[in-house]
């Protein structure tokens, strides 16, 4: 009855004493309040006032002249941006990356998280857990490192296996064809085993009950796992998935950026490394940060729409 | 106001660098001073203001590119301080990410009175900032300085900006380019030092099947390449083949060295090459450290690029082949083709003193002092080659430097980068070699100066170059290892050729020809 009545005032606040309202009940949770201020000030600090750095995406910014002195151009570098020869290129590549990362890497965590549920003796279970994290503390420059001295054509253990089954070597590192494979690849080497870690904080978390009914119900190990453990974590998969929608073009400059070479460029060109050799190297500033502009819009609508989808089939979504 | 407005940029640039280059934080080496934006605002309280006494030392902050991983010790600068009656402080960082980081704090006022660029190509981007007045110009200056003034006129000339001098140059021999090789393999295999491409290929081709290291293993290859057309055998080879230094003239007019038929004749001999498996076969994905481990491992036998590299892999070399002998040679031309090799402008980085950090003339002339105090010996040789006694003796009037390697690098490398002149201009000590292929190398580097391809361009500009020759360049570059790889043929390189010409590249052919008449 009570909390029916404090609904009802909520939903009426008068409109005079809103602001006093506000004020008493920042006062009343300020604990909570004080607890949130860093993670506030962060946001502020480092995500909103940087944003203020994007006007420079409107200007012919000279450094010396700073963001006041420099002259407007409108649109000028976006109308540059998408008249650009590469442009179609580097955003078909971003984004057939990004699909593929999605359907060939998402589910990878996923499936290693049930595989390793199913694990009855924990030891084994630890250390395979344990060994699959591994790789996600080494860099980029390790792994690709790696991968190259085992592909080379130059005595690359790979390359050397196919020529001793008679199979004719084949151009890993130069080659247009192999630049997606060998990119996918390398991602789920490095992060699948890290992905696996909040799939089973979730799976840990279902009611054990749950499984002791289905066993007496006559339910397999496949049964339980398609009728609890999948719709136990279905909101999981779905916020993350949304999550990863949002870094859709996030895939690593730093990766690419390592395995791009003359060879692979055509396939291997993302908006990140153009940014990175168009516009900061030549210290383009100004239309580097258009693209980035550019790229962060797409990452807003795609998340949003991801989050749209989820509302849509009944889930939380993230906002 | 001013100061937030900077403040909101530096964090603006600073999130955006960081976010886009991800791999920009060894930044933190600086450890012994203040950050970029607490220099900013100390900038103008500099001691410029009252005028020192004589004795009072000059303070001076340099910062500069470091191609080692740690900073250096203050074992070079304190000695510095003491020879030229400084306070000197360093900031360095790392070479890989320098133009970033030069960007980044020209973009914050905060670039302090010494500032050295990275190369080149860093000089040319920063043209437009020295025509808008950032910089001190400092040719008037120089005839006042003892030293300074001895600084060659042609080098200085390939610095200019609109004819007049801002910078002080870090000069470097003119052509270094060569070829090392495992002159056993050759004995063993009874081939002389090649005179010509095809002598070359021949020797990469016994290097490779005639197993020169005689372990009835089919182990070897010939030439070992890297990812860089320019600093790798690509270049060199295309002097060989009488291929102009970047840009040549053509019927009256500047055009780039691939419109040239010697280019298409370079990039054919490197496809034969690598096709033929004489080469490593993934030269474009290939770094520096895997070319030379190649080498050094006993594995190839022929190494095209700065013959001054020969101590280090000789002497890396040895730890595994103990009974491997190396030699350097030049002079290598197409068949009936004349010698000639391609050269630098003379320097490999300059330095600019920045207007926001020095306010006034009586400043700038102390700050030119430091430099000409650099420019003589004592100075010079403290800086290139440390401390005597400690990190080098001098032999027959050379320094010769001490066995500990790795000393030498972490204390004295920082520093001697940063050297300008050269032995002739500032009285350092030239280096005293033991290893019979050096002692040839620093010959045949002599020998390279009269013949040296010049690229005409070094004094001349092309504001459309200077926007997005670098981005262009990429499309030259990608097709000419497309080529070499038999991705696509003549007809496709000369696809590439007219999409660099309609992207930008006809507009620095006119832009630089006009230069070019306009400077004859």
């Amino acid at each position: 009855m009570q909390e029916a009545r404090a609904e009802v005032l909520e939903l009426i606040p008068p409109k005079p004493r809103r602001h006093s309202e506000l004020k008493k009940r920042i006062w009343k949770n300020k604990l909570l309040y004080l607890m949130a201020l860093p993670g506030i000030l962060f946001f502020i600090l480092f995500k909103y006032v940087p944003m203020y750095g994007l006007v420079i995406s409107l200007q012919d910014f000279k450094p010396y002249q700073g963001i006041r002195g420099s002259e407007w151009v409108g649109l000028e570098h976006f109308k540059r941006l998408f008249t650009e020869p590469d442009f179609l290129m580097i955003l078909t590549n971003t984004l057939v990356l990004f699909g593929m990362n999605l359907l060939f890497f998402f589910p990878i965590p996923i499936i290693l998280a049930l595989m390793l549920n199913e694990v009855r003796i924990a030891v084994f279970k630890r250390t395979v857990q344990t060994l699959v994290y591994i790789p996600h503390f080494m860099s980029w420059v390790i792994i690709v490192s790696i991968s190259y001295v085992m592909l080379t054509m130059d005595g690359g253990i790979i390359n050397e296996l196919i020529a001793y089954f008679g199979g004719e070597k084949i151009n890993f590192l130069l080659s247009s064809e192999w630049f997606r494979p060998m990119y996918i690849l390398q991602v789920i080497w490095r992060e699948a085993g890290w992905g696996t870690i909040i799939y089973l904080a979730a799976i840990a978390a279902i009611d054990p009950g749950l499984y002791e009914a289905a066993r007496i119900d006559g339910a397999g190990r496949f049964r339980q796992i398609w009728h609890i453990t999948l719709p136990a974590i279905r909101s999981v998969i779905i916020v993350l998935l949304i999550l990863k929608i949002g870094d859709v073009l996030e895939l690593g400059f730093e990766h690419v950026y390592l395995l791009l070479n003359s060879m692979n460029r055509g396939v291997g060109e993302i908006i990140d490394t153009y940014v990175y050799t168009a516009g900061l190297q030549q210290g383009q500033f100004s239309y580097s940060t258009a693209i980035g502009f550019f790229k962060s819009f797409i990452g807003l609508i795609l998340v949003m729409a991801a989050n749209w989808l989820a509302k849509r089939m009944g889930e939380d979504g993230v906002y | 106001m001013r100061k937030k407005s900077m403040l909101l940029v530096l964090s603006a640039m600073l999130a955006f660098v960081l976010v886009l280059s991800a791999c920009s934080d060894q930044s933190g080496s600086n450890n012994n001073q203040p950050s970029p934006s607490a220099d900013s605002g100390s900038a103008s309280e500099k001691p410029s203001e009252a005028p020192p006494a004589n004795e009072e030392p000059t303070e001076i902050t340099i910062m500069l590119p470091l191609n080692i991983a740690e900073t250096p010790p203050d074992t070079i600068k304190t000695e510095l301080e003491k020879l030229t009656n400084t306070k000197l402080t360093y900031q360095f960082f790392p070479a890989d990410t320098y133009e970033e980081k030069l960007n980044a704090s020209f973009a914050t006022g905060s670039l302090p009175q010494v500032t050295y660029l990275k190369n080149q190509a860093t000089f040319i981007k920063f043209k437009e900032a020295i025509r808008d007045g950032q910089f001190w110009e400092i040719g008037p200056y120089l005839s006042e300085f003892e030293n300074l003034g001895k600084l060659k006129e042609s080098i200085l000339n390939n610095t200019k900006v609109d004819g007049k001098i801002y910078s002080l140059y870090i000069g470097r021999p003119l052509a270094r380019q060569g070829l090392i090789y495992r002159k056993d393999w050759a004995d063993n295999l009874g081939l002389s030092a090649p005179q010509t491409t095809e002598d070359l290929f021949a020797m990469a081709k016994a290097f490779t099947e005639d197993d020169p290291d005689k372990d009835g293993q089919d182990n070897t290859v010939g030439l070992t390449d890297r990812n860089d057309l320019i600093y790798g055998a690509f270049k060199t080879l295309s002097s060989a083949f009488g291929t102009p230094n970047n840009w040549g003239e053509k019927d009256g007019q500047l055009l780039p060295e691939f419109m040239f038929p010697e280019y298409i004749e370079t990039m054919d001999y490197m496809k034969r090459l690598r096709d033929a498996g004489y080469m490593n076969k993934d030269f474009a994905a290939t770094s520096k450290t895997d070319q030379v481990n190649m080498f050094q491992s006993g594995e190839a036998g022929l190494y095209i690029g700065s013959m001054q590299d020969v101590n280090s892999l000789y002497n890396n070399l040895v730890k595994n082949v103990p009974t491997a002998e190396v030699a350097t040679h030049n002079k290598i031309t197409k068949p009936g083709g004349e010698f000639g090799i391609w050269a630098i402008p003379g320097y490999n980085n300059v330095v600019l003193f920045p207007k926001s950090a020095i306010k006034t003339e009586d400043e700038l002339k102390k700050v030119l002092a430091f430099f000409d105090k650099m420019m003589t010996p004592e100075v010079a040789n403290l800086m290139y080659w440390g401390i005597e006694g400690t990190h080098y003796t001098v032999v027959d009037g050379k320094a010769k430097e001490m066995d500990d390697k790795d000393k030498i690098e972490r204390e004295v490398k920082g520093f001697k980068d940063s050297v300008i002149g050269e032995p002739e201009t500032n009285g350092q000590y030239t280096g005293y070699h033991e290893l019979q292929a050096r002692i040839d190398a620093e010959k045949f580097i002599i020998e390279n100066e009269p013949v040296a391809i010049h690229d005409p361009t070094a004094p001349l500009d092309s504001a459309t170059y200077t926007e997005k020759g670098q981005e262009l360049q990429k499309i030259i570059t990608d097709a000419t290892y497309q080529y070499i790889y038999g991705d696509i043929d003549k007809a496709g390189f000369e696809k590439a050729i007219e999409d660099w010409k309609s992207r930008g590249g006809q507009k620095i052919i006119d832009e630089y020809t006009a230069a070019y008449k306009a400077n004859q």
